[in-house]
C-alpha cells in the first residue's frame, strides 16, 4: 500500500530524513519509534503533504500513485489522513460545518454522492459517542477550548468519519493519561480492518501496550536503523535509546 | 490638483447645488433653514481633498469626471428579487423616496413606518425635534448635501414600551446613471421601547451613481435596538454615508455595519452616548477587492458615566483594493468608569492590498478602562493545511478561514436569516 525509498527532506535547507525506506502492506500496523529530534514528525508531515518541509529526493507512493505530486487535499481524497500531534484550533468555524465539508470533498473526489446535513449528523453522532465526546463538541468551533485529550480524541473521531485508507498518527498519545489514551486506542482499533493500514509514531512504548503493532521500526538520525516485531517495542522501553545509539556509532 | 478638482466640480456639479437652492424653499420654515444650512456646510467644503485629514487616505479623483444631477424617481421593479429576509415590516426606497405601493406595515399598535414627507405632517412635532439634531453635519460635506437634497425619507417610531419582534427591513435602491441620491432615515425609538432594523443599499443596473446616505437614531431611555447596515451597492457606485446615533440612559444600541459594495465608500458613524449606563455595539466587517477604496470612519463620545462601548471592525481585502479605518472614541470629562474596547483586524489576501488603520483614543476623565488593537494578518498556514489535510480543496479552505475572521463580527447579528445572507453573500464576493 504505502512504499517509502530512499526519502530525503528537510525543512529550510536543514536535513532531516536522510534516506527512509519503508513498506506498508494493507492492514498492517506499524510503529515508529524513536528519540526526540530523529525525524518521526517530519516523516508523518511529509506523508501527509505539508509545504513546510523540502523533499530533496526519494519516493512516497500509495497504491502506485505518487503521493509526493498530490496537494494535501489530494491525498486526503486518496486516502490518507493524518492525526495531529497539535490539533488546530479555528475558532469561528463549526466541528460540524467542517467534518461535513471535508467528508462531501473526500467522497466528491471518490465519485460518491455528496451527503446531506440531516444524513450527516445521524451519522457521526453514535461515532461521537463511541469516543467519549460530547455532542455537543459538534456545535462547538473546531479544537477550540477543547482540552489536550478532547483534541486528540477529536482527530481520531474525524479519521472515524472520513474512514481513510492510511492513517498516520503523530505522536497521538502525548498528553493522554491512561483513560484518554484507551480511549483513543479503541477507536483505532475499531477501525482496524484488512483493507486499512496506520503508521503510529510515537516516542514511547506505552501506546503500543493497546494498539498492538505488527512491525516495529527506529529511526534516528533520520532514517529507520532497526525493524522488528512489536517486543523491539518492549526491548526499548526496557533498555531506552541508549545503547542502540552506542551500537550505530560504532558501525 | 485640488484646485481643478473643485472648479470642476463647480461647474459639473453645478446643477446639484442649483437644485438644492431650488429646494432649499420647500417644507417648513425649520426644515428651510436645516436646508440652507446644509447647502451653506456643503458650499463651504465642496468635495474633499487628502488635504483634508478626515480624507487623507480616501482621494475623490476617479469621481470628478463624472457629472452627476438630483436623481429622477425611479423603477417600482428591478431585474434582481429585493434581499427580504423576514416577515416584519418592509420598506423599499428607490432613489431616496419610499414606495408607498410596497410598503408592508404589520398592525403593531405604537409602530410607525411611513415615508418622512408624510411625517412632517402627521408627526409634526416628532420630526421637528428631532431631524438634523443627531447628524452633526458641519464636518460632513456629504452629508450637508443630502441635508439640502433629500426629498423624502423613512421615518420609524416606536412608542414608549413598545417592542417590535419582528424586524424592520428597510432596502435602499439606487437606479439610473449619474443620480446622485439622497436616502433620509430618521428612527426615534420612545423609553423602553425595543426593534431589531436592518437597512440594506443595493444598486439597479451598471450606472455611476453618487449615494450620500443620513440615518439618524434617537435611541431614548431603556431602548434596545440592534440595528444592521448592509452596502451591497455596484462597484461603480460613490456611497459616503453618515450614521448617527445619540443613546440616552440604560439603552442598548447593537449596531452591525456590512460592507460589500462601492468604487469609492465611506461611511461614517458617529455615536453620542448623552446617558449613564449605555450599552453600546458598534461592529463592521468590510469586503473589498478588484481596486474598491471602502473607508470606515467611526465616533464614540462618551459623555457621561458608567457606559461601557464594544468596538470591533474586522476587514477582509484582496486584490488591489484598500480600506481604510479610523477610530475615534472621546471620552468626556464627566464620564467617569467608562469601559470602551476598541478593536480593528485587517486580513490581506493579496500583497497589493493596503490598509490605512487609525486609532485615535482622546480621555479628559481619569477613572476609565480604555484599550485599543490594531492587527494586519495574513491567512495561517497551519489552519489552511490542517483543513486541506482533511480534504478540503485549497481555494473552499481559504473561504472557511476567511469567514471565520469575519464570523467574530457576523455572529453576534441575532436575525439568522440575516447571517446566513450575509453568509452567502461573502463567500460569492470572494469567490469561494
Amino acid at each position: 500500500m504505502l512504499e517509502i525509498k530512499n526519502l530525503h527532506a528537510g525543512v529550510e535547507g536543514k536535513a532531516i530524513l536522510k534516506g527512509v525506506e519503508l513498506t506498508v502492506k494493507a492492514g498492517e500496523v506499524h510503529a515508529i519509534m524513536g528519540p526526540n529530534g530523529s525525524g518521526k514528525s517530519t516523516l508523518a508531515n511529509v506523508i501527509a503533504g505539508r509545504e513546510l518541509y523540502e523533499v530533496s529526493e526519494g519516493s512516497v507512493t500509495l497504491d502506485g500513485a505518487d503521493l509526493l505530486a498530490m496537494e494535501p487535499e489530494e491525498r486526503a481524497h486518496a486516502g490518507v489522513f493524518m492525526a495531529f500531534q497539535y490539533p488546530v484550533e479555528i475558532p469561528g468555524v463549526s466541528s460540524t460545518y467542517f467534518l461535513r465539508a471535508a467528508l462531501n470533498a473526500v467522497r466528491k473526489a471518490r465519485g460518491e454522492e455528496e451527503i446531506d446535513a440531516m444524513a450527516f449528523l445521524t451519522h457521526i453522532k453514535e461515532k461521537v459517542k463511541s469516543l467519549g465526546l460530547s455532542p455537543d463538541m459538534l456545535s462547538r468551533s473546531v479544537n477550540e477550548g477543547f482540552s489536550g485529550g478532547e483534541k486528540k480524541r477529536n482527530e481520531i473521531f474525524q479519521m472515524a468519519v472520513l474512514e481513510p485508507r492510511l492513517c498516520v498518527l503523530d505522536e497521538t498519545d502525548s498528553g493522554l493519561d491512561i483513560d484518554a489514551l484507551k480511549t483513543v486506542a479503541d477507536g483505532v482499533n475499531a477501525l482496524r480492518s484488512p483493507e486499512r493500514s496506520f503508521v503510529v509514531v510515537t516516542h514511547y512504548q506505552r501506546l503500543l501496550n493497546y494498539i498492538v503493532p505488527d512491525h516495529v521500526h527506529i529511526m534516528m538520525g533520520g532514517r529507520l536503523v532497526k525493524s522488528g516485531g512489536k517486543e523491539l517495542a518492549f526491548e526499548l522501553e526496557e533498555k531506552g535509546y541508549g545503547p542502540l545509539e552506542e551500537e550505530l556509532a560504532k558501525a | 490638483m485640488a484646485t481643478e478638482l473643485m472648479q470642476r466640480y463647480d461647474s459639473e456639479l453645478s446643477s446639484l447645488l442649483a437644485s438644492a437652492e431650488a429646494h432649499s424653499g420647500d417644507g417648513p420654515p425649520w426644515l428651510q433653514a436645516l436646508r440652507a444650512k446644509g447647502l451653506a456646510v456643503h458650499r463651504e467644503h465642496g468635495i474633499p481633498t487628502p488635504k483634508n485629514e478626515e480624507w487623507k487616505y480616501t482621494p475623490l479623483r476617479p469621481m470628478a469626471n463624472k457629472p452627476f444631477a438630483v436623481a429622477e424617481p425611479g423603477p417600482a421593479v428591478f431585474g434582481f428579487e429585493l434581499p427580504w429576509c423576514c416577515d416584519g415590516s418592509r420598506v423599499v426606497m428607490v432613489n431616496g423616496r419610499v414606495d408607498r405601493n410596497q410598503l408592508v406595515v404589520p398592525k403593531v399598535s405604537g409602530l410607525t413606518v411611513k415615508s418622512l414627507r408624510d411625517a412632517l405632517t402627521e408627526d409634526a412635532d416628532l420630526v421637528q425635534r428631532h431631524l438634523g439634531q443627531v447628524a452633526k453635519i458641519e464636518g460632513h460635506t456629504f452629508a450637508s448635501l443630502n441635508t439640502a437634497l433629500f426629498g423624502d425619507g423613512l421615518f420609524i417610531h416606536l412608542a414608549a414600551g413598545v417592542a417590535v419582534e419582528s424586524p424592520i427591513e428597510v432596502v435602499h435602491v439606487t437606479s439610473g446613471d449619474g443620480s446622485c441620491v439622497a436616502p433620509r432615515v430618521l428612527i426615534v425609538a420612545d423609553p423602553g421601547s425595543s426593534a431589531k432594523i436592518v437597512e440594506t443599499y443595493v444598486t439597479d443596473g451598471d450606472g455611476v451613481n453618487m449615494v450620500l446616505p443620513v440615518t439618524e437614531v434617537v435611541a431614548m431611555d431603556r431602548s434596545r435596538i440592534e440595528h444592521v447596515r448592509v452596502q451591497d451597492e455596484s462597484e461603480a457606485t460613490y456611497s459616503f454615508a453618515l450614521w448617527a446615533i445619540r443613546q440616552e440612559s440604560d439603552s442598548e444600541y447593537r449596531s452591525y455595519s456590512v460592507s460589500f459594495g462601492g468604487a469609492i465608500a465611506r461611511l461614517d458613524q458617529e455615536f453620542w452616548l448623552g446617558g449613564r449606563h449605555i450599552v453600546t455595539r458598534l461592529d463592521g466587517v468590510v469586503v473589498a477587492h478588484g481596486k474598491q477604496l471602502l473607508d470606515n470612519h467611526t465616533r464614540l463620545d462618551h459623555a457621561m458615566p458608567d457606559c461601557n462601548s464594544f468596538e470591533v471592525y474586522k476587514q477582509i481585502v484582496d486584490d488591489e483594493a484598500t480600506v481604510v479605518f479610523n477610530g475615534k472614541i472621546f471620552v468626556h470629562q464627566d464620564a467617569q468608569k467608562t469601559d470602551a474596547v476598541q478593536n480593528n483586524a485587517a486580513l490581506l489576501l493579496s500583497p497589493r492590498a493596503t490598509i490605512d488603520s487609525k486609532p485615535q483614543l482622546e480621555i479628559f476623565a481619569d477613572d476609565v478602562k480604555c484599550t485599543h488593537g490594531a492587527t494586519v494578518g495574513r491567512l495561517e498556514d497551519t489552519p489552511m493545511f490542517y483543513l486541506r489535510s482533511r480534504g478540503i480543496p485549497k481555494s473552499q479552505a481559504e473561504g472557511i478561514l476567511v469567514y471565520a475572521f469575519a464570523a467574530e463580527v457576523l455572529e453576534l447579528i441575532s436575525i439568522e436569516a440575516v447571517r446566513d445572507r450575509l453568509e452567502a453573500r461573502l463567500f460569492e464576493k470572494l469567490g469561494v
